[in-house]
C-alpha cells in the first residue's frame, strides 16, 4: 500500500522563529502522477519541497520519499531536484554542470538525453554565464534530470521561460510520467497548474484544498481556478 | 551639477552602511583593534636582545667593556659560564654570547689587539646587528675610558679591533629576506588559499548550487573532503611555485629539507580551505566575505612572530599568539629553512603537531558548518 506514494507528507510543522512556514500540512502523492503545488509567494511550497529532500528538518510530522522516511541520503540519488532559481555553475559549460551533476549521482550515461530533453544540445558547449535566462532555467532543469530520476522535484521550473517551450517541456514531463516518474511541481502561475493531474492549493504553510482543477473549481462553484484560490483562501482565513 | 542628485547618492550610501552593521564595525573598530596591536607590540615589552657576557678575562679590559655595554643599555646582559652560554644559544634563550678569553687584557696591552669573540644565534638579522652594533660601540667608549690603554693609544700605536663573529645558523650573507622570506612562505600559501577558497564556497552557496549539492546523494564529508582536494591541488601548484621561485631565483637561504617546507605549507593550505569554508558560513555576500580578511589575516600577521617575535610580545599577548595557527607554521618555517631543522627536531614535532591539529579542527569546524545550514 504505501508504495503506492511517491510522496508521504504527514502533519509536517516547521517554524522559523515565531513564523509557522509549514502548519501541519498533510499530502499525499501518488507513482507515476503530476502534482501541482499552487500557492503565492511566501506560502511555504519552498519550504516543503526542501523537507522532502531532507533539507529541512520538520518540528514534527514525517516525511516519507519513495517509501524512505527521510532525511535519508541514499534515497536522494532517485530524486531530481530543481532549485527555484537556477542554481548552476557560471563558469564551466552546460556540458560540464550537466555532466557534474550525473558524476555526483554516480552516472556518466544520460548527460546527452538530458540536454536534448531541455534542447541544449546545440548550446552544450556554451559557458553558463553567456546564456539567456530562459536558457539557464533549461540548462537546471537537464541537471535535475540527469540522474533519471523516480522523483522529480520542480521548483517554479518555467519561469522565464517563452510560451512555446513551456509547452513542449510539459508534453516532456507528461511523457516521464507515463513512463513512471512522479512529478511534483510548485507554482504560482495558475493557467500553468492547470496541466498538472492533480492540484493542492498551500496558503500560510497549510494545505487549502487538494484535486483536479475541475474538482477546485466545482468546490468553489467558480469557472476559473484564479477565482476558486481566492474563494477557497478566504473561506479558510 | 545636480547638488539634489549629489546629495540623494550621499544619503543612500549612508543608508546603505546604517543596515549593514558588520561594515560600519570593519570601518571603525577594525582600526582601533590593529592600531592597538601596533601599540602593544611596539612599545609593549622590551625588544632588547638577550645576551649573555662570558668573562674569562684575567685582566681589568674586558670588565670595562661589559660595563660599557651595561651603561649602553641596548642590550639584556647576563654574565655566566662559557657551558651555560652555548647551552642558552642552542635552546634559543639567548640571541647571542660575547666571549671574553683569559688572555683579553694581556693581549690588549702587549698586542694592542681587542679580540672579543661574539657567538650569534643568527636566525634573525636584526638581533646579530643589534649586538655587534652594541658591542662596537661599547668598546669604542671603554677604549678612550682606559687609563692604561689611553697614552699608548696616544702614541700613535692605535688599537687593532677584531671581532670574531660566529653564526650557529646563517651566517655573514644572511639577510632581512631570509629572515621574512622563510615566514612568507607560510604566509603567502594560507593568506590567497583562504581568500580563494572563501569567496568561491560562498558563490557556491550564493548561486544555489550548494542547495543542490545537499540535496543530492552526496555526504557532507564528501563535499568537505572534495572541496579540500580541488583547492589543496591548486595550493600544491602554488606552493611548488612559491618555493622555487623563493629558494631558486630569489636565492633565500635554507638548510632543510624542501619536502618538510612543502609538507608545513600543505598543511597551512590545507587549514586555509577549511577556514574559509567555515567562514563563508557567517557571509552573505562576497563583500561580507572579503572583510574576513583584516579580521583574519591582519592579526596572524602581526602577531604570528613574522615581524615582531612573539618574545617581545606583553604576556597575554603571547597567548593570543600562541592561539593562532601561522604562529606554528611561521615557527616551523624558520627552523627548517634556517636552522636546518629536521623531524628529529622538538620544535619541529611540536609545530607541525600544532599545524595538524588546527587543520584537523578546521576540517571538522567546516563539517559542522555545512551541517548547521541544514536546519
Amino acid at each position: 500500500m504505501a508504495a503506492e506514494y511517491a510522496v508521504e507528507v504527514e502533519g509536517v510543522v516547521k517554524k522559523f522563529g515565531s513564523l509557522r512556514a509549514l502548519d501541519g500540512v498533510t499530502l499525499h502523492v501518488q507513482s507515476g502522477e503530476i502534482y501541482g503545488l499552487l500557492g503565492p509567494n511566501g506560502s511555504g511550497k519552498t519550504t516543503l519541497i526542501r523537507a522532502l529532500v531532507g533539507l529541512v528538518r520538520p518540528d514534527s510530522g514525517t516525511v516519507t520519499v519513495l517509501g524512505k522516511r527521510m532525511p535519508d541520503v541514499a534515497v536522494l540519488s532517485r530524486i531530481g531536484y530543481m532549485t527555484q532559481a537556477a542554481a548552476l555553475y557560471p563558469d564551466l559549460s552546460v556540458e560540464e554542470n550537466v555532466g557534474f551533476f550525473a558524476a555526483i549521482n554516480g552516472t556518466q550515461d544520460n548527460v546527452d538525453s538530458a540536454l536534448d530533453f531541455v534542447e541544449l544540445g546545440t548550446r552544450r558547449r556554451s559557458v553558463v554565464a553567456e546564456l539567456s535566462g530562459g536558457m539557464r532555467t533549461r540548462a537546471s532543469l537537464a541537471c535535475a534530470l540527469v540522474n533519471r530520476p523516480r522523483l522529480l522535484l520542480l521548483d517554479e521550473p518555467t519561469v522565464g521561460v517563452d510560451p512555446q517551450l513551456r509547452r513542449q517541456l510539459w508534453d516532456g514531463f507528461h511523457a516521464m510520467a507515463d513512463q513512471g516518474t512522479t512529478i511534483l511541481v510548485s507554482s504560482h502561475v495558475m493557467d500553468e497548474a492547470e496541466r498538472a493531474d492533480r492540484l493542492g492549493l498551500i496558503l500560510f504553510g497549510r494545505l487549502l484544498a487538494e484535486g483536479t482543477a475541475r474538482q477546485l473549481t466545482e468546490q468553489a462553484g467558480v469557472q476559473r481556478l484564479e477565482d476558486a484560490f481566492l474563494k477557497l483562501s478566504e473561506v479558510r482565513s | 551639477m545636480n547638488l539634489h542628485r549629489v546629495f540623494a547618492i550621499w544619503r543612500r550610501i549612508l543608508a546603505q552602511f546604517r543596515r549593514d552593521r558588520r561594515t560600519l564595525a570593519l570601518l571603525f573598530v577594525v582600526p582601533l583593534v590593529i592600531l592597538s596591536l601596533l601599540y602593544f607590540l611596539l612599545r609593549g615589552g622590551g625588544s632588547k636582545p638577550t645576551v649573555d657576557i662570558v668573562n674569562e678575562d684575567q685582566g681589568p679590559v674586558a670588565g670595562v667593556i661589559a660595563q660599557a655595554l651595561q651603561r649602553g643599555d641596548k642590550l639584556d646582559l647576563h654574565g655566566t659560564s662559557l657551558d651555560t652560554a652555548d647551552a642558552d644559544l642552542k635552546a634559543g634563550r639567548a640571541d647571542a654570547y660575547i666571549y671574553f678569553p683569559g688572555d683579553f687584557s694581556s693581549r690588549a696591552v702587549s698586542g694592542h689587539v681587542i679580540q672579543p669573540e661574539v657567538h650569534l644565534e643568527g636566525s634573525q638579522p636584526g638581533a646579530s646587528g643589534a649586538v655587534v652594533g652594541a658591542l662596537a660601540q661599547a668598546m669604542q667608549s671603554a677604549l678612550s675610558a682606559l687609563p692604561a690603554a689611553g697614552p699608548a693609544a696616544a702614541q700613535g700605536a692605535p688599537f687593532r679591533v677584531d671581532v670574531k663573529v660566529s653564526y650557529l645558523y646563517g651566517g655573514p650573507g644572511f639577510d632581512t629576506l631570509d629572515y621574512f622570506g622563510a615566514a612568507f612562505i607560510g604566509l603567502v600559501v594560507f593568506f590567497l588559499v583562504f581568500v580563494v577558497t572563501s569567496v568561491s564556497f560562498l558563490r557556491e552557496r550564493s548561486q544555489g548550487t550548494l542547495e543542490r549539492l545537499m540535496a543530492s546523494p552526496l555526504r557532507r564529508s564528501e563535499i568537505v573532503v572534495g572541496y579540500m582536494a580541488g583547492f589543496a591541488t591548486l595550493a600544491l601548484l602554488q606552493s611548488v611555485e612559491v618555493i622555487v621561485f623563493g629558494l631558486y631565483v630569489l636565492k633565500i637561504h635554507n638548510s632543510g629539507s624542501v619536502a618538510l617546507i612543502f609538507l608545513i605549507s600543505l598543511l597551512m593550505a590545507i587549514s586555509a580551505v577549511n577556514l574559509g569554508i567555515f567562514l563563508s558560513m557567517f557571509a552573505r555576500t562576497e563583500f561580507q566575505a572579503v572583510q574576513f580578511i583584516p579580521l583574519v589575516v591582519v592579526p596572524q600577521v602581526l602577531l604570528s612572530g613574522i615581524i615582531f617575535p612573539i618574545q617581545t610580545e606583553p604576556g597575554w599577548l603571547q597567548v593570543v599568539s600562541r592561539l593562532l595557527p601561522l604562529t606554528y607554521a611561521v615557527s616551523g618555517l624558520r627552523d627548517v629553512m634556517i636552522k636546518g631543522a629536521d623531524l628529529a627536531w622538538g620544535s619541529v614535532q611540536l609545530d607541525i603537531a600544532v599545524v595538524l591539529g588546527f587543520t584537523v579542527l578546521l576540517v571538522g569546524a567546516a563539517g559542522a558548518t555545512l551541517r548547521r545550514r541544514v536546519a
